[in-house]
């Protein structure tokens, strides 16, 4: 029996068996996403309510349709967020072992995320209710809310964590010491850490098309992150140990390229170490602050857009969930960039957006 | 009148409207629903478009008026549809029905919002009495327990207080309400939060409790903390925060809490008489408004649809109008005439001026249809939407398609079962039709009620020709056949044959109609009716596909192909005849000539009959036969000259494939050699000379090697089609043949069981068995069979006989009428619902 099962999840096609209706389900959303020639018309629209109405003429059909006449920005993003999560909780609904699993570690991302803004939030002495909006949906649990009781790291795995699937990756960062800025960020970055590895590994052993695709993704994730931790330590509190404890080792950079990084003072260090990888070097050269250029950031982004477009080359595997909800971000960012663009009339930079296909 | 032969002539037409009277034109011209607008701006986005303001007002009405739906649905208030249809309102009127829903939703807004705070008040007072009503029973378990420590058993926790502390332990407490479900975590986390030094009672509320904001039922628990010291208080708050549970104040005296209760009882009986007006208040304003709503929402429909379709048009500068260009039908043309002139007259301006043009492309397929014929044009469009003006097929089918639906399905009783479901359908269809039903199955059938009708009619009658009922056979008339044997023989023979020659055996007529009903017990019944049933087929088969032949022949002399006439319609009629027309033929010689009886001739009789199968191969292989020995030998020749006959018939069908296959695109080529040579002048004169009423087709370059590729194909599809497509009739038979067999094992194996059961329980068992065979019959006999058969007959239709001579290329005449837009959109917003 155990060999037989061995021979069928051997078959790709064996796939279609528990995640073919999902798989269809999610290409299908897929060909939704806005193309080049929507966003030229979205860059035409002279008001939000232009846009709405080309909108309405793509996949996102009536979704602003029951909104008052003089629509936000802060309502389109959150009417699209609604949209994104209510297809991928429709998803996650129906899926079974082991794209559950996987479905659920896309969503402990957003746990981390909120959970860091939750407590920033309540170090600054704002009202829980006022920050809940302002988590995504996608990475709440029962007891977010409690967040607060937390004054310690310890307090907070003991108290709120433990029950939640973020307790694993907590393992490392518990400490007596009072939670502050700069500890909590290295809260966020050493639960990251542990949380890609983790997903990392359980692509792994999927094995198949699946890692096949998602390891990449997620190596990439992993290095993008490494990039930014240490740009952003410069000059801030941090030492280099400690820095060099939050890079995650799932990527390319490991070992050497994280040694390197380790030992860097200023970007031109990090550019030299992104010399050696060619795709990063790629992405460096062409990123600058002036005017014309685009931001590393954004230099990033476009590189994993075309990653996860990627992932739709292949079939029967788990990718394409992760992919489908990284590029649908994209797009609500880019939406909501071209909307703020047209909302405070700055139209010189409207062009900055991210095309996905 | 347009017939149903052809679809109809259909003229593009330019609409010179001026701008004051635009509107109201497009208006008329959308209750008509005869004209289909040209977008003569497709690369403007649809926000940069001229009316798009009036677009954009309509759908924040819209909105409005669906916020109100939305709310007089909540209140199950009934919405009148008094099925009047309203006009669409002037542009003018607008700017009041605007203001009208303005001041409707924020009067509602205003209502819902008052409502929302009341009851919000009224819950956290029922939230109040439930949690004086339950602690009670916690504050008395807590005070006999403290009386307990008096009385000097001490508990473990009191052992680990300080000495000092003897006495009464001054515990503080917060009383609260949490969601039921949430109880199980938030009890966990003070668990955890406080390491275990609280104590949590809690008790469930039973009846529900409306959630003020979404107006759901929800159901509660009522709790309350015990604990020690101020830095627990702060921290169960912040507990009692996170888990959105609602804290209420108090008091630990039993008589505070009486008094309080009593209070809280006051204050909910005056705040359920506001509530109860808010509600009255909220009820009447949405009464007021369903009675509108449907009218409402019409309106709007239509001045969107107006807006929408001006969009469409051309802006002419010079002298201020708009132009739009339509395909109308020509017939129409007046009454469009006159819808245009009411809707100048009614804005009061310059008359609106409509222009014929002439154009390249091919117009619209417009088949204007009735109830009864719809369905059947409905089959035909989805193969694919006739090219303009060829032959459809459609009123054919019509008859065709429920006859060869009953070949398949030749049974009375099931025929009897299906007709007067057909029947009730067309009896009930108004009443029925005005009931929406979302259930899509319901919709199909409801929608193809003709066509059951007829398939269930033409069933009975070939029911009555198989002579089927069941399965079971009815003996109307009597046999024409007669058991002249006495008891014992039968009895001791296996197998007894009658002869047809004995006058005893056989009447000498046939029975009248349909199959002897003999026929059902004897032996050989399934191969008699194979062989009847596999010839009946084929001949059908054939009929039906030299009739798609034929039909080739007026859409070539229809649409002036001379060359397609000489050199495909002829080859084909004469490939047809040759090989499968004599085939049926052969059949009517060996049904008419061979038999039995006292004069037939021994060649004749059925002993010496040749299978047509074997003559048909031998035909195109070109074997001969030996002669016959003497006159009282068998032949294997029907007649006489049959060999030299066939042998000159497969030569004729030989020679016409490459008739097919070379001899157009040679004409072609030599056309355009000469057309080369007169210079391209002299044709495109002769072009313009092309009467108005066909489409100009745009002067193609004639590819060589494609015409030749194309012509290849065409010809190949024929020829292996023919045989191929004649092999696929065969399906009519096959399909009867299990249908038969299928109620036959259906009697066999469960009804007979309980008509051979004896005495009384014989009689309830059938009470039973009577049910589940007609569960049986209804869903596997007619429905499931019901259904193959016609998906069978569906393919023969599009397949075999459309590919003779239907094109299919066309695309559907989709008018702007008021009618199909109002329908789809209320077909959108029940969906929504």
């Amino acid at each position: 029996m155990f060999i037989f099962q061995n021979i069928i999840i051997m078959l790709d096609s064996a796939f279609n068996i528990d995640c073919g209706y999902l798989e269809g389900l999610v290409r299908g959303f897929r060909n939704g996403i806005l193309r080049q020639h929507d966003y030229l018309n979205l860059v035409q629209c002279e008001s939000l309510d232009d846009l709405k109405l080309h909108l309405q003429s793509t996949d996102y059909g009536s979704f602003l349709a029951n909104e008052a006449s003089p629509l936000q920005v802060s309502v389109i993003d959150d009417k699209l967020r609604e949209k994104l999560v209510i297809e991928f909780q429709h998803m996650r609904n129906h899926a079974v072992e082991p794209l559950a699993t996987f479905m659920d570690y896309i969503t402990y991302g957003y746990m981390i995320d909120n959970i860091v803004l939750l407590i920033t939030g309540a170090l600054h002495q704002r009202p829980i209710s006022e920050l809940m909006p302002k988590c995504h949906p996608l990475g709440t649990f029962d007891q977010i809310e409690a967040i607060n009781v937390a004054n310690t790291s310890v307090e907070l795995y003991n108290a709120v964590l433990v029950d939640t699937p973020l307790a694993e990756f907590f393992g490392e960062c518990v400490s007596e010491q009072d939670l502050d800025e700069l500890n909590i960020e290295i809260i966020r970055n050493t639960l990251y850490k542990a949380y890609l590895e983790s997903f990392y590994n359980y692509c792994k052993n999927l094995g198949g098309p699946t890692a096949e695709v998602m390891c990449p993704i997620l190596a990439f994730e992993a290095d993008r992150r490494a990039f930014i931790i240490t740009v952003n330590s410069f000059g801030t509190e941090l030492t280099k140990e400690d820095r060099a404890k939050l890079y995650p080792t799932c990527g390319r950079l490991y070992p050497d390229g994280l040694a390197a990084l380790a030992r860097a003072d200023d970007p031109e260090n990090v550019k030299q170490v992104a010399e050696f990888y060619a795709e990063y070097r790629a992405l460096f050269e062409g990123a600058g602050n002036n005017p014309g250029e685009k931001t590393l950031e954004d230099k990033f982004f476009e590189y994993e857009v075309k990653l996860n477009v990627n992932a739709f080359m292949h079939q029967f595997h788990c990718g394409v969930f992760y992919s489908y909800l990284r590029l649908k971000e994209q797009e609500c960012r880019n939406i909501v960039w071209i909307s703020e663009c047209i909302a405070q009339k700055h139209r010189a930079k409207i062009d900055n957006y991210i095309p996905i296909l | 009148m347009g017939s149903l032969f052809r679809s109809e002539e259909v003229a593009l037409c330019q609409l010179f409207l001026q701008s004051e009277s635009a509107y109201t034109c497009v208006s008329e011209l959308g209750e008509l629903g005869l004209v289909q607008f040209r977008d003569l701006n497709p690369d403007v986005n649809a926000f940069q478009r001229k009316f798009v303001n009036e677009v954009r007002r309509c759908d924040e009405m819209e909105r409005k008026l669906r916020y109100l739906e939305r709310e007089i649905r909540r209140d199950a208030i009934p919405m009148q549809d008094t099925g009047d249809n309203p006009e669409a309102p002037m542009p003018r009127e607008m700017i009041d029905l605007e203001a009208n829903f303005e001041k409707l939703e924020n009067e509602l807004k205003e209502v819902n919002s008052n409502a929302e705070a009341l009851k919000r008040n009224y819950l956290e007072l029922t939230e109040l009495r439930h949690i004086l009503k339950k602690t009670q029973v916690f504050f008395d378990e807590r005070d006999g327990c403290a009386g307990n420590l008096d009385g000097g058993s001490v508990s473990l926790t009191q052992n680990l207080l300080p000495d000092e502390a003897k006495g009464p332990i001054q515990l503080g407490f917060v009383a609260g309400v949490i969601l039921r479900e949430r109880v199980a975590s938030f009890e966990r986390m003070l668990w955890r939060a406080c390491r275990g030094n609280v104590f949590l009672r809690q008790a469930q509320i039973e009846e529900p409790l409306e959630d003020p904001a979404t107006g759901e039922q929800v159901y509660k628990s009522v709790f309350i903390i015990f604990f020690q010291g101020e830095q627990l208080k702060l921290r169960v708050k912040k507990i009692c925060e996170g888990f959105r549970a609602t804290m209420y104040p108090c008091p630990e005296a039993p008589a505070d809490r009486r008094e309080m209760a009593m209070g809280v009882k006051t204050r909910l009986d005056d705040l359920n008489t506001v509530l109860s007006q808010t509600q009255d208040h909220r009820h009447r304003v949405l009464v007021s408004a369903a009675r509108n709503l449907r009218s409402w929402m019409l309106k709007v429909w239509k001045i969107k649809a107006i807006y929408h379709s001006l969009n469409m048009f051309n802006i002419d500068t010079i002298q201020n109008g708009l132009i739009a260009e339509c395909w109308i039908p020509v017939p129409d043309l007046e009454t469009v005439q006159l819808a245009l002139r009411r809707g100048t007259e009614k804005s009061g301006s310059l008359p609106a001026i409509l222009n014929r043009l002439s154009c390249v492309e091919s117009p619209p397929t417009f088949h204007r249809t009735n109830k009864f014929t719809r369905a059947f044009q409905g089959l035909i469009d989805s193969y694919g939407v006739a090219s303009y003006r060829e032959m459809n097929p459609a009123v054919y089918t019509i008859i065709t398609f429920p006859f060869l639906f009953a070949i398949m399905f030749g049974d009375l009783g099931h025929g009897i079962i299906m007709t007067l479901f057909g029947a009730w359908m067309v009896w009930k269809e108004k009443p029925l039709s005005v009931k929406k039903v979302d259930s899509e199955i319901w919709n199909i059938f409801f929608g193809g009620r003709y066509i059951i009708l007829l398939m269930g009619t033409f069933s009975m009658y070939t029911g009555i020709i198989y002579n089927d009922v069941f399965s079971k056979s009815l003996n109307l008339f009597g046999s024409s056949w007669h058991v002249p044997f006495n008891e014992s023989t039968i009895r001791d023979n296996r197998e007894i044959m009658l002869d047809p020659k004995q006058p005893d055996q056989y009447e000498g007529t046939p029975y009248p109609i349909g199959l002897d009903p003999l026929w059902q017990l004897a032996a050989n019944k399934i191969n008699f009716l194979n062989s009847y049933k596999m010839k009946i087929s084929i001949i059908f088969g054939i009929v039906h596909m030299m009739f798609g032949i034929i039909l080739s022949l007026w859409n070539h002399r229809f649409f002036n192909r001379r060359l397609n006439v000489l050199c495909e319609f002829i080859p084909q009629v004469l490939f047809m005849s040759c090989l499968f027309v004599y085939l049926t033929l052969l059949v009517f010689i060996k049904w008419v000539n061979y038999g039995a009886g006292e004069d037939v001739p021994l060649v004749l009789t059925p002993g010496c009959a040749p299978s047509i199968l074997i003559t048909f191969i031998n035909m195109v292989l070109m074997k001969g036969y030996e002669e016959a020995k003497g006159p009282n030998s068998c032949s294997a020749y029907m007649y006489d000259g049959q060999f030299y006959l066939q042998r000159m018939m497969v030569v004729v069908a030989v020679i016409c494939v490459p008739w097919m296959l070379v001899a157009k695109p040679y004409f072609l080529y030599r056309a355009s050699k000469q057309r080369a040579m007169l210079g391209t002048g002299g044709v495109e004169g002769a072009m313009e000379e092309t009467p108005s009423t066909m489409p100009v087709q745009p002067a193609e370059d004639h590819d060589m090697s494609e015409i030749l590729i194309h012509q290849g194909i065409h010809t190949i599809e024929f020829v292996l089609g023919s045989v191929s497509h004649t092999a696929s009739y065969l399906r009519l038979w096959a399909l009867s043949l299990a249908h038969a067999q299928l109620s036959e094992v259906l009697w066999g194996m469960v009804l007979r069981i309980g008509l051979s059961t004896a005495g009384t329980t014989g009689g309830f068992a059938m009470y039973f068995i009577f049910a589940a065979w007609a569960t049986l019959t209804v869903v596997i006999l007619v429905l499931m069979e019901g259904l193959s058969a016609f998906l069978h007959t569906l393919r023969l239709h599009w397949v075999e006989f459309q590919s003779k001579f239907y094109e299919g290329q066309g695309y559907a005449f989709v008018p702007f009428s008021f009618d199909s837009i109002l329908e789809a959109n209320e077909s959108t917003v029940t969906e929504a619902k």
